[in-house]
């Protein structure tokens, strides 16, 4: 195996995620947990622009209707955000990978059933899903919340964790049956090897390449939902609403985190486009990024994928090979007709 | 015979699925107060039974202010669900013909351009669809306002219908996604020994990919497409979100119930479940007899 750590693409990967990840939390230390506000610019002694700021060299990414800077609600919130997509991820595998083997090793003779059981869930849209799970832990009741943040956020994370672990289970249960009849595994069995050892010494580690890259899509996957989820106002450690009648503020995020950012901007793109625009390519970075980290990783484990090259084999000359497909042609004609003749007969 | 006993099995299996499922939401509705209602649960699970029976008299609840009122499956529903499927199909076709296209195109290339060609849509792949459907939007409302020809209306009013904008969105992703699976599956057949002793008889490039290629390869994309379809369903309903589409997906999120719900999930998964059948059923009907898949 060629190291991970030699594969350009692998590395670009790492490197935007590390970025953001470690930009975001230097970013607290040395700016503080609060956004620069800029409530207008002047020029001359005359205010020339108002909130929400375009960008500009002081607010590259421009600043949102209360006048704080874009970017760093952006840097202060991808920690939140990149962090629970991975914990998401991590504890989806943590409880599928287990329960996919036993389905493929143990339960092998149900696993078609199963299969059935599970696969109408993929018409379930997930985020429509979440939603209707989450919607009673996320949005905040009329006399406030009774739960604090963290205990919001681990519940979400739970519970988008454990939608999409059957179907996740299902997957490595499929694949691990595929590998349960191959021939050495047969060898195994045949010299008494138990099951639980079957898993341990033989399907994990000849799996142990594509669960990383199972883990990776739905690192990927958990992302998009939480975006999806952002636009529907559901943020990630709940939706702060105000239940003011007169003049309530719009729902809003409690932390900076992109989801929110992005959801509750959705609909100024038309008067400010960088207000959505400006999250929603920083989790098409991010994206792209663990996108890149999976190209990279298989292209170390696989060896680059290589069509072999084709050499020129022939001595004689074109013509000669163009003279014997012509005869070729004609015989194969010949024969054609033969059978035809022989058919009419 | 048998096959088909084992097709209603699998149905039937599937259907009590949808239908336990359709009761989750219930039971986890106490949740805040520390409890799951499991006998509530129970009883969701009797009336959507129930309330299915007969067919025609299905009605959902839908808020209108502060009244509830019921709203018909037929017509009012059928007419949420038929837009949504018109927008779910003509996405999926117009994104097959499209990647199939592209994938004839970049077969005929030689190998270094075709490497390239890869790679952009291995990036392009990884944009997520909020982007898509964003930067879609911001395009139409430039043009229109550096030209005044506006393309398509980028958000549907009251009940207008748009079509064009929202499928064009719809199929951007599962296009790359199945372009990506076509060229992976055609260079797989390239590489097998009829096609070179296609080469070695003097055929052409285009007739062997046309005549050979294409036959074989398509099996195999057709069973994999299943997986674009169930992407496109959480794209569709992301859609029917941003451009306000008067859809099934955009009515059930805004009255949310066991009932609307099952509908939903069932008005997706019949049609699909029944093309996929057919088509499994048609390909294995004449792959068995020998013959190629088309």
């Amino acid at each position: 195996m060629k190291s991970v750590w030699r594969q350009p693409l692998f590395l670009i990967g790492f490197g935007i995620i590390t970025f953001f990840l470690l930009g975001s939390f230097v970013f607290e230390w040395i700016f503080g947990n609060e956004p620069k506000q800029t409530l207008y610019l002047e020029e001359n002694g005359r205010v020339v622009e108002g909130t929400p700021i375009s960008p500009k060299w002081i607010h590259p990414l421009g600043t949102d209707q209360f006048g704080y800077d874009m970017l760093a609600k952006i840097m202060l919130g991808a920690k939140y955000t990149i962090l629970a997509a991975m914990a998401v991820a991590a504890l989806r595998m943590l409880i599928a990978v287990p329960l996919g083997f036993a389905l493929g090793t143990y339960l092998k003779r149900h696993r078609s059933w199963v299969n059935g059981l599970i696969d109408p869930i993929h018409y379930v849209p997930m985020t429509i899903f979440a939603v209707m799970l989450l919607t009673p832990v996320l949005w905040m009741p009329p006399d406030g919340f009774s739960t604090g943040i963290v205990e919001r956020i681990v519940i979400q994370v739970i519970i988008m964790a454990l939608i999409t672990i059957p179907i996740v289970a299902a997957l490595i249960g499929n694949e691990a049956n595929l590998l349960y009849r191959s021939e050495y595994i047969l060898a195994a069995r045949t010299l008494g090897a138990s099951r639980r050892r079957i898993i341990i010494r033989h399907l994990f580690p000849q799996m142990r390449e594509k669960l990383f890259v199972l883990y990776g899509q739905q690192v990927v996957e958990t992302l998009i939902v939480l975006a999806h989820l952002g636009l529907l106002e559901l943020f990630l450690g709940g939706t702060d609403v105000d239940y003011d009648p007169m003049m309530a503020d719009p729902p809003r995020s409690i932390a900076f985190e992109w989801a929110g950012l992005f959801g509750n901007s959705f609909r100024y793109l038309q008067a400010a486009p960088w207000l959505p625009l400006g999250p929603a390519i920083c989790f098409a970075l991010v994206i792209l990024a663990i996108a890149a980290m999976i190209e990279g990783y298989t292209r170390a484990t696989n060896g680059q994928v290589k069509l072999p090259k084709r050499k020129k084999l022939a001595f004689v000359s074109d013509d000669t090979i163009e003279w014997n497909q012509k005869q070729l042609k004609e015989k194969m004609v010949l024969l054609q007709s033969k059978e035809k003749q022989k058919v009419k007969s | 015979m048998k096959g088909f006993a084992k097709w209603l099995i699998q149905l039937a299996v599937a259907l009590v699925s949808i239908w336990l499922i359709s009761g989750v939401p219930l039971l986890i509705s106490g949740f805040q107060e520390g409890k799951f209602l499991w006998a509530d649960y129970i009883d969701t699970l009797k009336n959507l039974i129930d309330s299915l029976f007969p067919i025609q008299d299905f009605a959902v609840e839908y808020y209108m202010g502060w009244h509830t009122k019921q709203l018909p499956l037929f017509p009012n529903l059928a007419e949420y669900i038929q837009y949504s499927l018109i927008l779910l199909f003509s996405a999926l076709a117009a994104a097959i013909i499209f990647a199939l296209l592209g994938t004839f195109f970049t077969m005929l290339l030689k190998e270094r351009a075709r490497q390239r060609v890869k790679m952009v849509f291995f990036f392009l792949e990884s944009l997520p669809d909020i982007l898509i459907i964003l930067l879609a939007q911001l395009i139409v409302v430039l043009i229109y306002k550096k030209t005044g020809v506006l393309l398509s209306s980028i958000a549907a009013i009251g009940d207008d219908r748009i079509y064009v904008l929202p499928v064009l969105c719809l199929m951007i992703l599962p296009m790359i996604q199945l372009y990506r699976l076509c060229m992976l599956t055609f260079e797989a057949e390239e590489r097998q020994m009829y096609v070179e002793l296609a080469k070695s008889l003097g055929f052409s490039k285009v007739f062997i990919l046309f005549a050979h290629i294409f036959r074989n390869a398509i099996i195999s994309v057709f069973f994999q497409s299943k997986k674009t379809m169930w992407f496109m369903l959480s794209n569709l309903f992301i859609l029917e979100l941003m451009f306000n589409i008067p859809g099934i997906m955009l009515f059930m999120s805004q009255n949310m119930s066991g009932e609307l719900f099952m509908i939903t999930v069932l008005s997706f998964f019949l049609p699909v479940f029944l093309l996929y059948s057919l088509g499994e059923w048609a390909f294995m009907r004449r792959l068995k007899r020998g013959g190629a898949a088309l």
